[in-house]
């Protein structure tokens, strides 16, 4: 632990100072402002809409800050090779990536603190300025949503990390960490399509049904994080479901660090 | 020199800007668009396009078909949305519905105008079904969809059964049941459609929507006053009156009620109370598939 700390927050303190950090904070702020006037336009569920809008804006600047500040904060090591003087001192490498993580997400559970305060206060003044159309709203379910979120930026995060650990140049770790997350939000719908083509008329192959069933199993399965429109109309929702996605979330992300540290062991520096 | 060119050059594309974006703007209300620009994408596509925005999503379609139904105010022509239009409008707010289920406002601006203006009766209520088999905390969806039964579809079965089903949720009026009970009598109809219309009135809030359902709600109780007085003018003298003129020759009535769409009431071939303004208080659909409506209009007029 004690050698952890140190690269941990050294890797916060530049993660902070980035300047791409301000411009994704700056937009986030910008949605919530529009949130007033998008918001005011609907006729019947302004609540549901206001959250809407927060809740996506939050997302949004955490699937940012992951994509360019997190990714960039683990390749800079290696494109400046700036790397070669962190192995020099008595690290391991596992220790290294494990450390640079923990820097990670604690920047990610800052920005998100930061964020989930101002959407909510933007949430709290749509509803000052029209009471009565709030006519199922929780906090807790709101609050639940922003803390799934910021678990699922961390697992994407630690595919990032993944990801970096075999790539050569940080644009392939870009790429490779869009791509799973495009694949991740929408992995449960074309499970739902190929389990029940039937409902929309297609025909579907065996070989594509295992391939979806595959895919199921290797890709982070990121929609059971998104609890927008649960939080949006503050639908039930069973505590074995957030017990079991906290456990599902905690375990990919230790699958995935723990695969980054593997291949960063074996990786060679020219 | 130098520097007087650039702001030569500057205003000039900056006017050239102006110019050529307001062109734009004009031009563009020109060009014809065709029913295959009315394309949705269909929802299990958008669900996945959606990606994490699902909530988002539903927002922007919803709003792009109130834009669109707003932007029509505009228009002079009649019929001021054509009937593709309308099954476009349908399909918008049906994605909208499909990315959040539990979405009122896909649903409640769908029912007060696919229904009224659109003639788009079954499809609204199998939108407002999905609805209500989502939103099980609320009673107007149900209820809607027995007014719609009721008074477009003259399903009265249907009506009564989801209007008890709209009774059993909470919050929900006594009357609900009352009325599903009603709906048996048949020769009621123009009395339950005022009841119906009464609650709707109550339960809406848009300036316009109410304006509307006011009118409507003084134009149906002028039938219903008028149904009255020739009831009575049957009792009294043992045949139906030929006119209202009729009624009030023999005093049944002191004075025709005003027909608040500026049309008047009159006794159609049927001997069914009715008036010139009938495609207000009937969709326009439902205008034209009735085949006893259309010897009654061309007579009157």
């Amino acid at each position: 632990m004690n050698t952890l700390w140190p690269v941990a927050l050294i890797t916060f303190k530049e993660g902070i100072r980035n300047r791409a950090l301000y411009g994704i904070t700056l937009l986030a702020l910008l949605f919530f402002i529009a949130n007033f006037l998008i918001s005011g336009m609907f006729m019947q569920e302004v609540g549901k809409v206001a959250i809407d809008i927060a809740l996506s804006a939050v997302s949004l600047s955490g699937l940012l800050l992951v994509l360019f500040v997190g990714i960039n904060l683990m390749a800079k090591d290696l494109d400046k090779k700036t790397i070669y003087m962190v192995l020099s001192r008595p690290i391991s490498r596992s220790q290294y990536i494990l450390g640079k993580f923990l820097g990670m997400a604690l920047l990610i559970i800052t920005t998100m603190v930061f964020l989930s305060v101002c959407a909510a206060l933007s949430i709290q003044l749509i509803k000052m300025v029209y009471p009565n159309y709030f006519p199922r709203f929780s906090w807790p379910m709101i609050l639940l949503a922003l803390s799934f979120n910021t678990l699922s930026m961390i697992l994407l995060s630690a595919l990032a990390f993944f990801f970096a650990s075999f790539t050569s140049t940080s644009f392939i770790t870009l790429v490779l960490t869009v791509i799973v997350y495009i694949i991740g939000q929408s992995l449960s719908d074309v499970k739902a399509l190929v389990d029940a083509p039937q409902t929309v008329g297609i025909h579907v192959s065996a070989a594509t049904v295992k391939l979806v069933q595959l895919a199921y199993y290797l890709f982070p399965n990121l929609s059971v994080f998104n609890l927008k429109i649960q939080a949006a109309h503050s639908l039930f929702l069973p505590a074995s479901y957030i017990l079991w996605t906290v456990t599902y979330g905690l375990i990919y992300t230790a699958l995935a660090i723990t695969g980054a540290a593997i291949i960063f062991r074996l990786r060679e520096f020219p | 020199m130098g520097r007087l060119l650039t702001i030569i050059l500057c205003i000039a594309l900056l006017t050239v800007h102006i110019i050529s974006l307001r062109k734009i703007t004009e031009q563009e209300k020109l060009i014809p668009k065709g029913e295959d620009t009315a394309y949705v994408m269909p929802s299990p596509i958008l669900r996945v396009t959606a990606l994490e925005f699902h909530g988002l999503a539903s927002d922007f379609l919803f709003l792009k078909a109130l834009v669109f139904l707003g932007g029509t105010y505009e228009r002079k022509e009649n019929p001021r949305v054509k009937p593709w239009e309308w099954k476009w409008l349908y399909h918008v707010l049906d994605a909208s519905a499909s990315l959040d289920p539990y979405f009122l406002d896909p649903y409640y601006f769908g029912n007060a105008n696919l229904t009224w203006d659109g003639g788009l009766i079954k499809e609204t209520n199998e939108l407002l079904e999905k609805g209500s088999s989502y939103r099980t905390w609320d009673f107007m969806l149900p209820f809607y969809i027995g007014f719609n039964s009721f008074y477009f579809l003259d399903d009265n079965d249907t009506a009564s059964k989801f209007l008890m089903e709209a009774a059993r949720r909470p919050g929900a009026s006594a009357i609900y049941a009352d009325l599903a009970t009603k709906l048996a009598y048949k020769d009621r109809r123009t009395e339950n459609a005022i009841t119906f219309q009464e609650y709707i009135l109550e339960h809406t809030d848009d300036p316009k929507l109410r304006t509307e359902y006011e009118t409507r709600l003084t134009a149906l109780r002028g039938v219903l006053y008028l149904e009255k007085a020739v009831v009575s003018y049957k009792q009294r003298f043992g045949v139906y009156p030929r006119s209202l003129e009729d009624l009030m020759k023999k005093h049944i009535i002191d004075a025709l009620p005003q027909e608040p769409y500026g049309g008047s009431y009159y006794i159609d071939s049927s001997g069914k109370v009715t008036t010139t303004s009938e495609s207000k208080l009937m969709p326009y659909e439902r205008l034209n598939l009735s085949p006893s409506s259309e010897p009654s209009s061309l007579m009157k007029d």
